[in-house]
């Protein structure tokens, strides 16, 4: 059995004033319902351009009752650049240059992909990373 | 200017070339290199119903910046869990387009958050859960 561990600190010295802020967290990714670890990932890295429009990073399997999850960071390093992150119609929030989001995702949807798209010109180097639960590979069309 | 880092570690052993990613940010306003300055500060809440509960609520801040919303079930169990979603009030389902994802005991999430909507979350049980959960907000 796979064992995927996802850790986070989050700090600051100044944020609450007289109250340094220190949270540390972490989670082991297990299947639905289970103790057994996620079996399937996708890795990747890709270059944005806000010409594209929004663009789907990963179809959902429409597989009820899973656990997902996923990472992405927007790897530029102009604050101007930030991607705007989207599960079907519900935009999560902007991504700014540098920045990463962890979340679970939700699969019991078919519409449900995960789409990304970049704002600002230029081009927006961004990478992922999406655990899933699922052993059904997406069907050959 | 205040200065607050969040630092992700994720490693599996999925792929047969073990998987580790190491990722700092600090968390910026919109567009710019200065650093958020306001937060709700942590917040604690215990449920004990299925009901479905505002934790976020959209109209407290300002629409379509850089805000962040940190949320993690302090609970141990595998087999119970909360909804996620992205809706004023509806209850969430696996099969809602709104519905972000579970949350079961020690998961966490860190995301962006336009808020445009209010995060809501629907406990999977009336067993005694707790949520934390914490706004990053420009």
């Amino acid at each position: 059995m796979a064992t995927t561990t996802a850790t986070v600190s989050i700090t600051s010295a100044d944020l609450t004033p007289g109250m340094a802020l220190g949270i540390s967290a972490d989670t082991t990714l297990y299947q639905t319902g289970t103790t057994t670890g996620l079996e399937l990932v996708d890795v990747g890295a890709g270059r944005l351009t806000q010409a594209s429009g929004a663009d789907s990073l990963q179809e959902a399997l429409g597989t009820a009752d899973t656990s997902n999850w996923i990472y992405i960071c927007n790897n530029s390093t102009d604050v101007e650049q930030y991607m705007k992150i989207g599960i079907h119609d519900t935009v999560i929030g902007n991504l700014g240059s540098g920045e990463w989001l962890w979340m679970p995702w939700n699969m019991g949807t078919a519409d449900n992909e995960i789409n990304i798209e970049a704002e600002a010109s230029g081009t927006i180097p961004y990478e992922y990373a999406i655990f899933k639960s699922t052993f059904t590979l997406p069907a050959k069309t | 200017m205040a200065t607050t880092k969040a630092q992700i570690t994720i490693q599996s052993d999925i792929t047969t070339n073990p998987i580790t990613i190491i990722k700092e940010m600090t968390m910026h306003k919109f567009q710019s290199n200065v650093g958020l300055e306001e937060t709700t500060g942590l917040r604690t809440k215990k449920f004990a119903a299925e009901t479905a509960v505002v934790i976020v609520e959209q109209d407290e801040f300002t629409n379509d910046k850089a805000s962040k919303v940190y949320i993690r079930n302090t609970g141990t169990s595998k087999e119970n869990f909360f909804y996620v979603a992205k809706h004023a009030s509806a209850a969430a389902s696996d099969t809602a387009a709104v519905t972000l994802g579970k949350l079961y005991g020690g998961d966490w999430m860190l995301i962006p958050y336009l808020a445009d909507v209010n995060i809501t979350v629907a406990p999977s049980t009336t067993d005694a859960m707790t949520l934390e959960f914490m706004v990053f907000q420009e």
